[in-house]
């Protein structure tokens, strides 16, 4: 029997992607396509909670975690968490795509449902513990992502952004089955739980660590790490807003969830062979996407070598905990904690950025100057995020490096030690463009070709002020009381060692 | 077991039989110049996959190769191409400038060259027996809609997203582009 | 008898059955629509005009073979062959009548079936496609191109629905062999009525509009609309290789009359009776039988429907036919989950 319960959020999910498709088509205002889908979403988080609060809850039995189709799919803590962090995710773009769409002539039915069908993919594969699951989840959150890209129809860069994501993306994607069929065909399993007891003679031959490696090649361009990086800035500025919000967060947060289910709970005892590729990665990934973040004119192409560097923070303490062979639930509630945080302040960067396009037609840093003459709001909204990004205390950031750089350290080794300086160092650097942004937008003159007047005048829309209170408060709130995500994340890793082995 | 007992047995000459065309046909897919017949190279390779798969005993998974691959998506490849470049006789000039070609080629034979040292390595030269009416359709049927419903309904959403979003891309915009 | 030679005997004996059918089938083709269209049709070559077929084929054997000079030589040479391979193919799995028991062995009158049969048949017909595709491109000529462009998307949109018109049969009698879907519709309703298939009408009825579609006869017949494309695919050829073509269009067309009726009609069921010889020769005349009634709508269709549109196809094809077929496999499904299951709550 199929536990109903554990499965709710999907089933409340894909029902609301098919009650967006309806709406739109039976309604003239394709805004209420996007009311549906919220409602949804809320809903969605119902079980959520009750999934996670099931003993404090009268007449709900059975507890974390709950596993499924002989432990294809099983509901833990971290899975959880995760869901809700792709229903947020999905909830604050949405918020931000309603303005965005509203503001032209787009199809907006068929973006919710894409972006809501993304969401689903997301929180499939949180659950997922195969490998078929997993991939299938996973497409489905970038395949939306492909096609979302190019809906800026008319514009050039639209559709080349679309493309060469599409490309790229199945190109990881064929890397990462034709490494799966490696592990399936050596192992002839490829649900995790049994890939982690595989016997050492045959984790020794090289069909399993080639195996390993295109698996592991395929995450890195899910997640746009170095060394598949590139399409990352062009994407993410090609695309419409509100998708680069969303692939910045929401599909990259798929893919570590990829990789870290599939590293912590496939391949453990092969940490000493993913360990090392992954700090090498991390190390690589902070540092380029920092330095060419450096030279960027353009605020969107900034934010995307930004996410690349990022992806580099997230990566460490897993990485080299990994390498250094030592304890990895610790540094994994480190990575979490990092993704939650990311999650929350660059989609709130993402938000002042369109905020600020919608007024300015441009992304160009440089039109950004004295943005506080003519809108005090947008710009300390730009000043929490981006110093956020920069790691500056009392915004969230800062606990998210502290929780990074404590759990490199707390790794010891020389494996921990070189990625904490590594790091260190590449803070330091992203502060320089960082600031530099909250420097333009607070003390630059305004350029004579900006209209103060005419830019005063103009309101931020309603659901991007909603999406825009949203993080920040979020971003000022976890910056005070930073237990709140360090309990989350402490939790989510707790259960998953359990659940996996 | 060594190589000339390998080719002692009848399956192996079969699998040879099937399996040297295939590899010539995907080679022949990136270095053919006229698209309609990489096209076709490509269905010669497909069809050599399928008969892979029934002579292993997947029939199921074999006729699939065929219906979807070969019978749909290639024949739309074809459409596709006929429609908009007409190429009547003409072949369209597919090649590309050596400088471009060399570290294509040499990724390509170094990647095809550690698989197979993998592979070999593994695997070796033994046989490996196949499991008894491994893949009934019936039992397929069975453990998608059991232990695999989940991938199963998400695929679901996986094509209907691909579907609107295509049409949504691919449709003419009523007047007015979008800027 | 040892099995591969088995094996090729039955081919032989296919092979020569289909061929000597076709000759008939055209022959009963012309004499049937000329009736209809108050001529008499070819009456001369041997007793009713019955040889003229054979004498045609010759003809068309001696005719000299065109190669256009703009052909893709080699595919042009091969999409003739390319489009009979598919049809002689198909026929191999058609049950054409009950299994013969001489001393211990049973001999089935098929020559292979295959458990995914079904699967067979729909990979099969797609393949067909592609004779008509490259036999139009690689005529190097406008207007083949245009007749294959359009065969080819008139044929791959109404597979979807002749596939999903099966999915019914394959739900209903847990099977997709046909051996066994022909075996399944054996006994009788209420004592009466045979069990046939054919209680699915929607899908009975989409299933041999499809089919129309599917062998690009009237009023699907677009592919060689003969105002508007000159001869449809096959324009530029000539002697022989058209010979082929209009081969594979005969066989094809018997081919989806016989797997209408396995598949909807009861197969080779009917009444048996008399002695032993009787009881093997009655299945496969009734086989037959129901599959010349089929061939018959085919051809009187032909006679007596205009020919449609092109845009009216496609409409028809994607918007009436396949949501039909869906609609009616929930139903199916429906029904045939309750019989197995009971109601999900009991």
């Amino acid at each position: 029997m199929i536990d109903y319960h554990a499965i709710l959020p999907e089933i409340i999910l894909a029902l609301t992607v098919l009650a967006v498709l309806v709406t739109d088509l039976v309604t003239k205002d394709k805004y209420y396509a996007a009311v549906v889908g919220m409602a949804g979403l809320f809903a969605t988080m119902i079980p959520l909670l009750t999934l996670a609060l099931c003993d404090d809850l009268a007449g709900c039995s059975g507890e974390l975690p709950r596993v499924l189709f002989g432990g294809s799919y099983v509901v833990d803590q971290y899975a959880v968490v995760l869901k809700a962090v792709f229903v947020f995710a999905v909830f604050i773009a949405l918020l931000l795509a309603v303005a965005y769409l509203e503001s032209d002539r787009y199809y907006e039915g068929e973006f919710y449902f894409l972006l809501l069908a993304a969401a689903l993919g997301g929180v499939v594969m949180s659950s997922s513990r195969d490998f078929l699951t997993l991939i299938i989840g996973l497409e489905l959150v970038s395949g939306p992502g492909f096609l979302l890209a190019g809906w800026r129809k008319g514009d050039e860069r639209s559709n080349e952004a679309a493309l060469k994501f599409f490309i790229i993306g199945v190109t990881g994607l064929a890397l990462l089955l034709m490494g799966v069929s490696l592990v399936y065909g050596i192992t002839g399993t490829q649900l995790f739980a049994e890939l982690a007891a595989t016997p050492q003679a045959i984790v020794d031959e090289p069909v399993f660590a080639l195996g390993l490696l295109f698996v592991l090649l395929g995450f890195t361009f899910k997640i746009s790490a170095v060394p598949f990086h590139v399409w990352t800035p062009d994407v993410y500025e090609g695309a419409p807003t509100p998708v680069g919000a969303w692939l910045s967060v929401g599909s990259k947060t798929a893919g570590f969830v990829g990789l870290l289910t599939v590293c912590y709970l496939a391949f453990p005892q092969v940490s000493n062979l993913w360990g090392p590729a992954l700090w090498l990665a991390a190390i690589l990934s902070m540092t380029v996407g920092n330095f060419v973040a450096i030279q960027q004119t353009n605020v969107v192409r900034l934010l995307g070598y930004s996410s690349i560097a990022q992806a580099g923070f997230i990566l460490a303490p897993f990485g080299a905990a990994a390498a250094a062979g030592a304890d990895l639930q610790q540094a994994f509630a480190a990575s979490v904690t990092y993704l939650v945080i990311y999650a929350v302040m660059n989609l709130g960067a993402f938000g002042v950025v369109i905020a600020v396009g919608t007024r300015l037609k441009t992304y160009e840093l440089a039109d950004w100057s004295g943005m506080y003459r003519w809108s005090a709001g947008l710009a300390i909204l730009v000043g929490a995020f981006f110093l956020s990004l920069a790691g500056i205390p009392p915004l969230a950031g800062w606990f998210a490096k502290l929780a990074m750089f404590s759990a490199t350290i707390a790794v010891g080794d020389i494996w921990g030690y070189s990625i904490a300086v590594v790091a260190a160092l590449n803070t330091v650097v992203a502060l320089v463009y960082y600031t530099k942004v909250v420097k333009t937008a607070f003390f630059d003159p305004v350029p004579d070709t900006i209209d103060v007047a005419a830019l005063e005048g103009m309101d931020v829309a309603p659901p991007m002020q909603l999406a825009l209170g949203i993080t920040a408060v979020l971003v000022l709130v976890l910056g005070v009381f930073p237990g709140l995500v360090s309990t989350l994340a402490q939790y989510s890793s707790e259960v998953v060692t359990a659940a996996g082995l | 077991m060594t190589i000339g007992d390998w080719l002692t047995e009848s399956a192996n000459w079969a699998f040879l039989f099937l399996a040297i065309p295939t590899f010539v046909a995907s080679v022949m897919v990136v270095s053919s110049r006229n698209v309609v017949r990489a096209v076709l190279y490509l269905v010669i390779a497909l069809g050599g996959s399928a008969a892979l798969f029934l002579m292993l005993g997947a029939e199921f998974v074999g006729w699939t190769v065929v219906l979807v691959y070969i019978g749909a998506v290639i024949i739309l490849f074809l459409i596709g191409i006929m429609i908009t470049r007409a190429p009547l006789t003409k072949s369209v000039d597919l090649s590309h400038p050596i400088s471009a070609k060399a570290p294509a080629a040499l990724l390509s034979v170094l990647l095809f060259g550690v698989v197979a040292w993998a592979v070999v390595e593994s695997f070796g030269l033994e046989t490996i027996p196949l499991p008894e009416e491994a893949t009934r359709t019936g039992e397929i049927g069975l453990s998608i809609f059991t232990s695999w419903v989940i991938p199963f309904e998400v695929v679901s959403f996986v094509l209907l997203a691909a579907l609107i979003g295509g049409i949504v891309l691919a449709r003419k915009d009523e007047p007015a582009e979008v800027p | 008898m040892d099995g591969f030679w088995l094996a090729a005997l039955k081919v032989l004996i296919a092979f020569a059955l289909l061929f000597n059918i076709v000759l008939v089938l055209v022959w009963v083709e012309r004499r049937l629509v000329a009736r209809m269209q108050n001529r008499i049709g070819p009456n001369r070559a041997g007793p009713a005009g019955m040889l003229q077929t054979l004498a045609d084929g010759l003809k068309l054997m001696f005719k000299e073979s065109i190669d256009p000079r703009r052909a893709q030589l080699g595919i042009y040479l091969a999409a003739p062959v390319l489009a009979l391979i598919p049809a002689l193919l198909i026929f191999l799995i058609i049950p054409i009548g009950a299994p013969i028991t001489i001393g211990d062995t049973t001999y089935d009158l098929q020559v292979t079936d295959l458990n995914i049969a079904v699967l067979y048949f729909l990979a099969m017909s797609s393949i067909a496609v592609y004779a008509i595709v490259l036999a139009g491109w690689s005529s190097g000529s406008k207007y083949p191109l245009l007749g294959s462009v359009r065969a080819a998307a008139q044929m791959i949109s109404y597979e979807a629905a002749l596939g999903l018109a099966l999915v019914p049969v394959i739900l209903y009698n847990r099977t997709t062999s046909l051996a066994e879907i022909v075996a399944a519709q054996g006994g009788t309703f209420f004592g009466i009525f045979p069990a046939w298939n054919i209680v699915l009408i929607p899908s009975f009825i989409v299933f041999l509009i499809a089919g129309f579609a599917e062998t690009n006869r009237a009023p699907f017949d677009l592919v060689e609309a003969e105002q508007e494309l000159v001869g449809g695919y096959h324009t530029e050829y000539s002697g022989f290789r058209f010979a082929l073509f209009f081969l594979a269009e005969y066989i094809n067309l018997f081919n989806i009359s016989a797997l209408t009726v396995v598949f909807f009609l009861g197969g080779w069921h009917g009444p048996v009776f008399g002695p032993t010889f009787l009881q093997y020769l009655l299945p496969i005349f009734w086989f037959l039988l129901k599959t010349a009634a089929v061939i018959f709508v085919f051809i009187w269709a032909r006679a007596s429907l205009p020919r449609m549109r092109y845009d009216q196809l496609m409409e028809f094809g994607w918007k009436r036919l396949i949501p039909l077929s869906l609609v009616w496999i929930m139903v199916v499904m429906v029904a045939v989950g309750l019989r197995r299951f009971g109601l999900p709550w009991s």
